[in-house]
């Protein structure tokens, strides 16, 4: 597959995250990927110790990614679910098995850069064996005309003594309608860094994103943050949900979030739950403006008060 | 500054008042006082915190009328502070934070790798690091001095630089600011460690929100240590460094004398 078999604006909306995604296309790089245009699958490329199948159904695909046993993967898996279309509906249901001892780095991106009445729907499983090291990070295009709709819904099962690193970054162009449902189940001795970004720019967008971590196992630990901006009436809710079931377990739910201009709206429900007495979870949360010190500070390195603002939504909401 | 009165926020008290007082260029210029004297106000009213605002007098730079001025008109000016408990900021690196005060955009690495070598941090290390909370206490303090020595300001106003610092890291500083010394800058050093403020030219005492003198740093010590009280601790500071060594014991009873006399 060449670089001008997959619509070049799929490839280019996702420059301005600094990703260059001709560097994933099949027959570019060495990790494995799959590439689907609206419904159809344009590229799927396998590599020893990844099994990866696709089958298309009427509006999407089925898709297994398989990390075989104590496999390291030095290259990251590319998925990338694009649609250069205005309107349809596109739906994904990824089952991800990373088995013992794998490390591996998935990286997705999903691109709308014509959404104008889409509707992008997932719902993924992963199943994360124990001893392993997974990094999965999700980047969003949704276009400017703030026309698309997307729930993703994701379980995720984290085996014992393994390290979960969850990123979703929406923080470029519009949102349209984001409901995003993420349960993560962890195990004994387990890690997990789920860290959401998002940002609605105009009154026509609405974010609302729940991200449970369910500390199951002795000892296992999690850092929830979530990150969010809304301006010209934009609006984000996000729930950052932790309970605390298992001996030892800890963890700990942070929201930021930041209003820009009246009629915009954040909303944070940090929600903690403890059952065992050994268990601790904490959570913070901060809505509103910027602290006046962190203004004051980049303002006595010369800057004005818009670009000290936008210098720390741009670290805040940042890669 | 000339006649400067500071208020309290809700404007029931002055923290500093109608103080006057002279800086001159490229000098380190002490500002000493005890807890509570208003030196950390004066910092800030100097920088144009909108929350320090003064309510008498003037503020001149470099002639010009800058009491008016807001905060970043004063940093275009060449006026910047280092804070004496810099924020810790999630997603922003050392690297852009350097940058964020260069007037010269073409050259930022090179600049930066030179700002953090002046501080004693290993440029490797540190550029591409996060100014968050894995930086402590000691390497956040040194990267915001870099910071504004990036800047190339005409005044750096340094509000406790050595504050809540273990003495290994203080004997470092002392290192540190002879390297700013170097860089033909004017420091307003901002401290309540009389240590600290041997590294400077000239000083100002601030006592309960007045300013007592200004004058050479061992003449406003030994002016210091009278109004405290502490004649035995005034001869061991005084007579510890060469520089000192023109007071004898008599002008310092003297300076005791009527100091108790007031």
């Amino acid at each position: 597959m060449s670089n001008t078999e997959y619509p070049k604006e799929i490839l280019e909306s996702l420059e301005d995250y600094n990703i260059n995604i001709r560097d994933f296309l099949p027959g570019h790089g060495k990790g494995a990927k799959l590439l689907l245009d609206f419904n159809k699958i344009k590229g799927l490329e396998e590599i020893d110790g990844v099994i990866l199948k696709g089958k298309e159904i009427k509006n999407g695909i089925i898709a297994d990614i398989i990390i075989k046993k104590g496999v390291t993967l030095e290259d990251p898996i590319h998925l990338c679910f694009g649609v250069n279309k205005e309107t349809g509906i596109q739906e994904i249901f990824p089952r991800i098995i990373a088995e013992d001892n794998s490390e591996v780095t998935i990286q997705a991106h999903c691109s709308f850069p014509k959404a104008d009445g889409l509707i992008h729907k997932m719902f993924g499983h992963f199943y994360i064996g124990n001893n392993c090291k997974f990094n999965y990070s999700e980047t969003h295009y949704h276009g400017e005309k703030s026309g698309a709709t997307v729930a993703p819904v994701a379980y995720m099962y984290i085996g014992e003594n393994s390290i979960f690193e969850n990123n979703f970054t929406l923080t470029r162009g519009t949102v349209g309608k984001v409901k995003i449902l993420i349960d993560i189940y962890a195990m004994k001795d387990s890690v997990i860094r789920s860290t959401i970004k998002a940002f609605g720019r105009t009154k026509n967008d609405s974010v609302r994103i729940r991200d449970s971590i369910f500390l199951e196992g002795e000892n296992a630990r999690s850092v929830l943050k979530m990150k969010a901006a809304a301006q010209n009436g934009g609006e984000v809710l996000m729930y950052g949900v932790t309970e605390g079931n298992a001996p030892k377990c800890n963890g700990h739910v942070e929201c930021n979030e930041i209003v820009l201009g009246r009629g915009s709206i954040c909303r944070a429900r940090p929600y903690i739950r403890a059952t065992d007495p050994e268990a601790s979870v904490s959570h913070e949360a901060s809505l509103g403006r910027f602290p006046q010190k962190w203004l004051d500070e980049l303002k006595a390195k010369g800057l004005t008060e818009e670009e000290a603002i936008q210098t720390l939504i741009e670290a805040m909401l940042g890669e | 500054m000339e006649g400067v009165t500071i208020p309290t926020y809700d404007l029931k008290c002055e923290i500093v008042n109608n103080i006057s007082f002279k800086v001159r260029e490229k000098s380190i210029h002490a500002i000493i006082g005890p807890n509570g004297s208003g030196k950390s106000t004066l910092a800030y009213s100097i920088m144009g915190l909108p929350t320090y605002k003064i309510s008498k007098g003037k503020i001149f730079f470099d002639g010009q009328d800058i009491t008016n001025l807001n905060i970043t008109e004063r940093a275009k000016l060449g006026i910047t502070l280092a804070w004496q408990e810099p924020a810790r900021i999630d997603g922003l690196t050392v690297l852009k934070y350097l940058s964020l005060g260069m007037k010269d955009k073409s050259n930022i690495i090179q600049q930066a790798i030179k700002a953090l070598k002046t501080v004693n941090l290993d440029p490797e290390r540190y550029l591409n690091r996060f100014i968050d909370e894995t930086l402590s206490g000691g390497e956040r303090k040194r990267i915001e001095l870099a910071a504004t020595i990036a800047m190339c300001p005409r005044l750096i106003v340094l509000d406790e630089p050595t504050a809540g610092l273990d003495l290994i890291v203080i004997e470092d500083f002392f290192n540190i600011f002879n390297r700013v010394k170097e860089l033909d800058m004017t420091i307003l050093l901002i401290t309540h460690r009389e240590d600290i403020g041997m590294v400077s030219d000239y000083a100002t005492l601030l006592w309960r929100g007045d300013a007592i003198i200004t004058s050479t740093f061992p003449e406003v010590m030994i002016r210091y240590c009278a109004k405290a009280g502490l004649k035995e601790y005034c001869k061991r500071t005084i007579f510890q460094g060469e520089e000192t060594a023109c007071f004898d014991e008599d002008y310092i009873d003297r300076i005791f004398r009527e100091e108790e006399s007031k």
